[in-house]
């Protein structure tokens, strides 16, 4: 094990979390045995994709989450997280990565909320701010005490929350993806703080997945990988390829059978979609790409690339800055959802506990949500409950969900069963289109190669299918052609997915590599 | 969890609920009771829960407990206008739209009603009839303000609708008090409402028990109809359960969002226009009448279901007479009905209640599920 390697016996760790386990209450195991160590005045990188359960564990760590099992021992003492105050009064803070800060306080408001300095009845405001000065001078973190939160940039928004922390007395620092909402200067900067809080014997953990960031400011990392630790490393020990390849590799292999594809016409044509965050961050960038009756294009990529957006945008569930989106012609872009599945267009979304189902519907009502005002289903202003019940137990027949009635409500079915549900809704209304968006992420392996066989079923009877994956796997087995985004951008278009590599997927996913302009323009079908 | 763990969970809350309240209340009762030493007063506790929990259907006399007619009549009769209202708040609740307009909405609709019935003189059967869906008309339309502000520019409807409340019950006391009371009489009234107005009686013991509760039992089956077996009231259900669900799967969320509180208000309308024709001869309402109020209680313990609402305003009409014979035999102020009212409506509202039982219960389905797994797979 890579773990022996990195450490020695007699060395002293502030935190260590052992044999951690997960398993929320909907079934979902997040962390499998996981090991984690943390040694005094390091900056230990903490990687994996979203979803491989880095967040979890740290949020275990913080006591927002109580693990299943495993023990965490803080400065050798066995602890009980049991809520972040007490993971405060440890010495353990956390910086999120979308900000929990009052946005119409002053910053000095927001530094002592919760312990506020009181003059009789009312706040020693003065006092705020001289606390606020004092703690950014200590660290060299410069601030505004009297700026409101809202007016001032991101960047001074993050120094904020750490010295939030301080005040509150940390010596372990989470940072959840810090550097996700900073530009390059303001990253330069909060490294060169990061390095001074280490000199003054402070912890880090830096979650994170962005290789660069990692290898220029980090001392070691714990790569995770499906709720598993892939391993420690001392970061000058590794390369980028061997994170890369630890971090997206593939594990499972299950074979799909499928003929080749035989494209016919175009039916979703993308061109120029851009799109700008609320925080100003470019999500997508000038995007075009076509996808054609029959075949299956994938979209591989780190999460956070612009995937979301990209659906988001073709289902109407946010509007784009810029350029058209067209199915079959028709152009979809602010189109309600009743029109777009008119048109013949299918989603399974990521967030299925979100859009895909009601978690307090039964099965029936949720398998007939697309289509209840359909006339077979209905006769004059009643239901048609015969036919209902046929539509619903012919779902769950064809799509073998297991359940004990059609009666049973969706919330109480496991996360593979959930997704049945959903991907017999939108694989059985006749598409045109299919956008999948992860659609196998988290269920268990009988349920993921069923939806991946019906995938390749229906584009092979002549569907269209856009398949969204982070899983590597995922993407390269069933794709007939695959693009790989990369910052919003399209980082390369493989015509085949036959000679593709993980190493060169890896590369590609995490920006170390990009095709030529002219390659990926290979992907428009004009 | 499993479905029967679900429903074994629902019944205990309900009964634990009920049972609390009814515990408040004996201690309040127990307070309040005369007597000198512990003894008297635990008996006229006593006394005075007899008359709570069993006179509303039974009298005691020296032949022992004899079964009263009148006063199960009485009991029917008042559950005419808080079917209504326990309809309307069904409909909006299930729609997720806390709209609280339902008193509002009644004493508007008794207004309304009774205008029609005094001052447009009509034919015997129809007029009821059109006077009564006149109120549910007027209360629907007055339901279109807070749930067009709540589509277009996003306002509460629940702070709308609670404001609208005071200004429908100010705005008909200026009417009554300024233009249309019938200045012969003594206290702030109506004139007499047309004969051809009036809904006829079901039983002449002065109950007050009339057809209106024959309509309020088939609205019930229409209701219940309409949430469960038509696409519309299916619509309104998922909205309520997952709105973002419901965008996606191509629903028009805002359409339906105005529908709920427009059919709600429309409910509590023609029950204030029932209860009008039905027990009044005039219009002398001068304060909301409270049934909008119990509405709301009665959807919460109907959970929603139109079905059990005829269940749920039994209960309550129940209890209301309970605390009336209490008051009157037993000295106990009859406001307690509020409180047992209050603390049932806490603890059914109160949705961590039992949380923690109802988390066990979840655990030992994941575990029990886990386990079948794992047994599946080396088998």
């Amino acid at each position: 094990m890579p773990d022996e390697k990195a450490v020695r016996p007699d060395e002293t760790y502030v935190v260590r979390m052992e044999g951690i386990s997960k398993i929320y209450p909907n079934g979902v195991a997040a962390n499998r045995g996981v090991d984690f160590r943390l040694k005094k005045g390091e900056i230990h990188a903490l990687m994996g994709e979203n979803g491989a359960g880095k967040s979890t564990l740290m949020k275990m760590l913080f006591g927002l989450e109580q693990p299943t099992s495993g023990e965490i021992y803080v400065n050798d003492q066995k602890v009980t997280l049991s809520s972040p105050s007490v993971a405060i009064s440890m010495g353990i803070g956390m910086v999120h990565q979308h900000f929990m800060l009052v946005p119409s306080l002053s910053v000095a408001e927001n530094m002592v909320l919760g312990m506020v300095p009181r003059k009789g009845m009312f706040i020693d405001r003065a006092k705020a701010i001289a606390i606020t000065k004092e703690y950014a001078e200590k660290y060299n973190l410069h601030v505004e005490p009297e700026a409101k939160v809202a007016d001032i940039p991101v960047g001074m928004k993050q120094k904020v929350e750490i010295l939030k922390a301080l005040v509150r007395g940390a010596k372990i620092l989470i940072l959840d993806e810090p550097t996700a909402v900073l530009t390059s200067q303001e990253t330069a900067e909060l490294f060169r703080e990061l390095r001074g809080l280490k000199e003054n014997g402070y912890t880090i953990v830096f979650i994170s997945h962005k290789l660069n960031e990692i290898m220029e400011i980090t001392d070691r990392l714990t790569i995770m990988r499906a709720g598993r630790s892939m391993g420690v490393y001392n970061t000058c020990d590794v390369t980028k390829e061997e994170i890369s390849r630890l971090m997206v590799g593939r594990d499972v292999v299950l074979n799909v059978q499928k003929d080749a594809a035989q494209p016919a016409q175009t039916v979703l044509r993308v061109r120029d979609l851009e799109y700008t965050n609320e925080w100003g961050k470019k999500m997508l960038d000038h995007l075009s790409f076509d996808v054609r009756s029959g075949e299956i294009l994938g979209i591989a990529g780190v999460e956070g690339n612009g995937q979301k957006e990209l659906i988001d945008m073709l289902f109407n569930l946010n509007t784009p800055n810029g350029g058209t989106a067209t199915v079959n012609g028709v152009s979809v872009i602010g189109m309600p959802q009743r029109r777009i599945r008119e048109h013949g267009v299918s989603l399974v979304p990521e967030d299925r506990m979100l859009y895909g189902i009601a978690a307090n519907a039964s099965i029936e009502e949720n398998v007939i949500s697309d289509r209840c005002s359909a006339k077979r289903l209905n006769r004059g202003p009643l239901f048609n409950m015969k036919a209902i019940h046929e539509e619903a137990d012919r779902l769950i027949q064809d799509y073998t969900v297991l359940c004990k009635t059609r009666k049973q409500h969706v919330g109480m079915l496991s996360g593979g069963n959930i997704q049945k549900v959903v991907v017999a809704r939108e694989f059985s209304n006749d598409p045109v289109l299919i956008l999948a968006d992860q659609p196998t992420r988290g269920i268990d392996v009988g349920a993921t190669e069923f939806i991946r066989k019906k995938l390749v079923e229906l584009s092979r009877a002549g569907v269209a299918v856009l398949l969204v994956s982070a899983d590597l796997n995922e993407v390269m087995e069933l794709s007939d052609s695959l693009i790989v985004m990369h910052n919003g951008k399209i980082a390369a278009y493989f015509k085949d997915t036959k000679d593709l590599t993980d190493d060169m997927m890896g590369e590609y996913m995490l920006g170390l590599r990009e095709q030529s302009a002219e390659q990926i323009g290979r992907v428009c079908h004009d | 969890m499993t479905k029967k763990r679900e429903i074994i969970f629902s019944l205990v809350r309900g009964l634990l609920a009920i049972c609390i309240a009814l515990f408040v209340a004996m201690l309040l009762i127990f307070i309040s009771s005369e007597g000198a030493g512990f003894g008297e007063k635990l008996r006229a506790t006593g006394a005075a829960l007899k008359q709570l929990l069993i006179a509303p259907l039974f009298r005691t006399g020296r032949s022992g407990v004899s079964f009263d007619v009148k006063r199960l009549t009485d009991v029917l009769a008042s559950m005419i206008p808080i079917i209504f209202t326990g309809l309307s708040v069904c409909i909006m609740f299930s729609a997720n739209q806390f709209n609280l307009g339902a008193e509002g909405g009644i004493m508007l609709g008794a207004f309304t009603t009774a205008m029609v019935a005094i001052y447009v003189p009509m034919g015997a059967v129809i007029h009821p009839i059109v006077a009564v869906l006149a109120g549910g008309a007027a209360v629907a339309v007055l339901m279109l303000l807070p749930a067009l502000l709540k589509t277009k520019l996003d306002v509460s409807e629940m702070v709308c609708s609670l404001m609208l409340n005071y200004i429908v019950m100010y705005v008909i006391k200026f009417l009554m008090n300024t233009y249309l009371a019938d200045k012969t009489k003594g206290q702030i009234q109506s004139y007499e409402f047309l004969q051809s107005a009036k809904i006829a009686q079901l039983v002449d013991n002065g109950s007050k028990l009339s057809v209106g509760f024959l309509v309020a039992l088939v609205v019930v089956v229409i209701c219940g109809l309409f949430m469960f077996n038509t696409r519309w009231g299916y619509t309104i259900r998922m909205i309520g359960l997952n709105q973002d669900f419901s965008r996606y799967s191509g629903m028009k969320v805002a359409g339906v969002i105005v529908l709920s509180q427009v059919l709600g208000g429309f409910l509590a309308g023609m029950g204030g226009g029932i209860e009008m024709l039905g027990r009044y001869n005039t219009f002398s309402w001068s304060a909301l009448p409270g049934y909008g109020w119990t509405g709301i209680t009665i959807a919460i313990l109907a959970g929603n279901n139109p079905w059990l609402v005829p269940l749920a305003s039994f209960f309550l009409a129940y209890l209301t007479k309970g605390c009336e014979l209490m008051a009157t035999y037993a000295n106990v102020p009859a406001q307690l009905l509020d409180i047992v009212q209050g603390v049932i409506f806490l603890f059914f509202a109160a949705e961590q209640f039992l949380s923690r039982y109802r988390q066990k219960l979840v655990v030992k389905s994941a575990q029990e599920e886990l386990a079948g797994k794992e047994g599946a797979k080396h088998a």
